[in-house]
């Protein structure tokens, strides 16, 4: 059977990049990949504990970051995980420009809207690594 | 009479209902509460090595606070930038039971979740005013002497 | 033109965009006579490639959005002259990499086309410098710092003039280098568009000098000198989040070539009047 792959959002709480990583990683996991994808909490990762280490490195991972910053890019590489694919908040929203999408605290319609856009959009990588497992 | 900011830093909530709360409950704290005077604290950045996240929690107070009993937050405050000053545990205030529910989106909330993180932001707001009152009669003692 | 680079591909061995990646280092150092720096190798010493990556212009390439060779760049603190993301040129090209391990066509083509067009007379400046770029800049700036909560807001001490649409310039003998402050990039948060001026042009003290753009709001560029747009901060186009990393050192707008800067600088301040400013601005804005 095909390894889980991980989906780790940063979840920044200070921007609402952070909250469109979160909800994208959600919507996946949740809704449109919820066979081939799960997700782990970045939290959780970097207190290095042995068992969410052991989890990272059992399957690939994919990183939702919201801004340059790369937090959960840098911490899932420093526990040893495998990154297929890094993915920036801030370069999807290239794609919508001019367009508000709410706040840290909630979307607005056009936040949920692109949520949906670049979930289907990582899903069909997701599946193209869950393929290759 | 003195005041001070306190660093509210939140567990990243990705594994639980009770991270979903522990984030809202720390926005909460931040934009309606305690606006200008509780400072939330980005936990991946912090981590990460954002200089300012650090720098400010080691020369504030901080109030962790984590949505399940790994202790993310206050764990990572500790070994980071020492003590936090004070810690809230979702767990305690709406039960285990429901922290541990599957994690929510903020695109299913309904009155029952939002009612959870009234509860918790009030434990925050308790534990934030007495740290701010301890401030303030220090302020004062120093005045005196 | 023979241009000579110190080239750091990926090592990727577990996807064919790694292969193509050194099938374009080989064929840019049997054109151009550069030097491939072996990734691993540089790992786990030094000794062998320091020399080289600081003195050629280091072109990084990456495969996939892992980013190995950029990561390992960045670790050894190079400065990096140009990069590549082979994965990026694919779709640019319009050829799809296959799944396998073996090179076929495809990649072959893709690899050669990549190649052709890092070879091209104006691809890529050299080192040192950024494409026409000719202020020349003091090694290191000295700041002060404004802290307000968590967020620290620099300035630069010496040599730089601001105006009260806090933007800057730094003059050198008839040119000067130009950009925003700290207020400006934390103001905005990530900064997502750049629109710089266009070369050649003719701006006036407080004209505007191109924009930037987050998804917060549009930052129109006063510029505070009067001068000929003479070189632009290309890299910006691709990396707008350099102005929040450093917009003084990285993160520049634009060079011009000055026309009346007696009389600007009438009209500007310099650190300790702007500090003031930028402190009160602080102050009032909470960000």
């Amino acid at each position: 059977m095909s390894k889980q792959v991980n989906i780790i959002p940063c979840s920044g709480i200070g921007k609402v990049h952070g909250l469109l990583a979160r909800e994208i990683a959600l919507r996946l996991v949740n809704e449109i990949c919820s066979e081939e994808a799960k997700t782990e909490c970045l939290g959780y990762i970097v207190t290095e504990d042995q068992e969410i280490a052991d989890r990272i490195k059992a399957s690939k991972c994919i990183t939702i970051d919201g801004c340059p910053k790369m937090c959960a890019a840098k911490s899932v590489a420093n526990v040893g995980g495998t990154i297929a694919e890094e993915v920036r908040i801030v370069d999807i929203l290239k794609g919508y420009r001019g367009i508000k999408t709410g706040t840290a605290t909630a979307l607005n319609d056009d936040g949920w809207n692109i949520v949906d856009e670049a979930a289907e959009k990582l899903a069909i990588r997701v599946r193209e690594i869950y393929g290759e497992e | 009479m003195a005041t001070v900011k306190i660093g509210v830093i939140s567990c990243s909530g990705e594994d639980c209902l009770g991270g979903t709360i522990s984030r809202l409950a720390t926005r909460k704290m931040m934009e309606e509460v305690r606006p200008g005077d509780a400072v939330t604290l980005c936990l991946p950045l912090f981590i990460a090595g954002g200089e300012e996240e650090r720098g400010f929690a080691e020369a504030h107070p901080t109030i962790t606070v984590d949505g399940c009993s790994k202790w993310c937050a206050k764990r990572a405050t500790e070994r980071l930038s020492g003590k936090v000053s004070d810690a809230v545990q979702v767990e305690d205030i709406i039960g285990s039971e429901a922290a541990r529910g599957s994690i929510l989106s903020t695109r299913q909330l309904r009155p029952e979740h939002l009612e959870m993180v009234d509860k918790v932001t009030e434990e925050i707001k308790k534990k934030f005013d007495l740290i701010v009152e301890e401030f303030a009669e220090q302020a004062m003692t120093i005045k005196l002497c | 033109m023979s241009k000579e680079y110190a080239i750091l591909p990926c090592n990727g061995l577990d996807k064919l965009a790694g292969y193509v990646t050194r099938e374009i280092a080989l064929r840019l150092a049997e054109e151009t006579g550069s030097e491939i720096i072996c990734p691993t190798f540089y790992r786990v010493s030094d000794a062998r490639y320091n020399k080289v990556a600081s003195e050629k212009p280091l072109l990084v390439i990456d495969g996939c959005g892992t980013r190995c060779a950029g990561k390992l760049a960045a670790e050894k603190g190079l400065k990096i002259t140009e990069k590549i993301n082979v994965t990026d040129e694919s779709k640019k090209f319009g050829i799809k990499i296959g799944s396998g391990l073996r090179m076929g066509e495809d990649e072959f083509k893709l690899a050669e086309m990549i190649a052709s067009d890092l070879l091209r007379e104006d691809a890529i400046p050299p080192a040192g410098q950024d494409s026409k770029s000719a202020v020349i800049m003091p090694e290191s700036l000295e700041y002060e710092i404004y802290q307000k909560d968590k967020f620290i807001f620099r300035l630069p001490k010496a040599g730089f003039y601001f105006n009260e649409n806090d933007c800057w310039a730094y003059v050198s003998g008839n040119k000067a280098r130009i950009g925003v402050t700290d207020y400006v990039q934390k103001s905005l948060s990530d900064i997502m568009f750049f629109t710089p001026p266009e070369v050649g042009s003719e701006i006036e003290q407080f004209g505007e000098a191109g924009s930037i753009e987050s998804g917060k709001a549009v930052f129109e560029i006063i510029c505070p000198v009067s001068g000929v747009v003479t070189a632009v901060n290309e890299k910006l186009l691709d990396y707008p989040e350099y102005i929040n990393d450093n917009p003084y050192e990285q993160g520049w707008i634009a060079e011009l070539e000055l026309t009346n800067f007696e009389s600007d600088k009438e009209m500007l301040l310099q650190f300790e009047d702007y500090f003031k400013i930028m402190k009160k601005k602080v102050d009032e804005y909470h960000v």
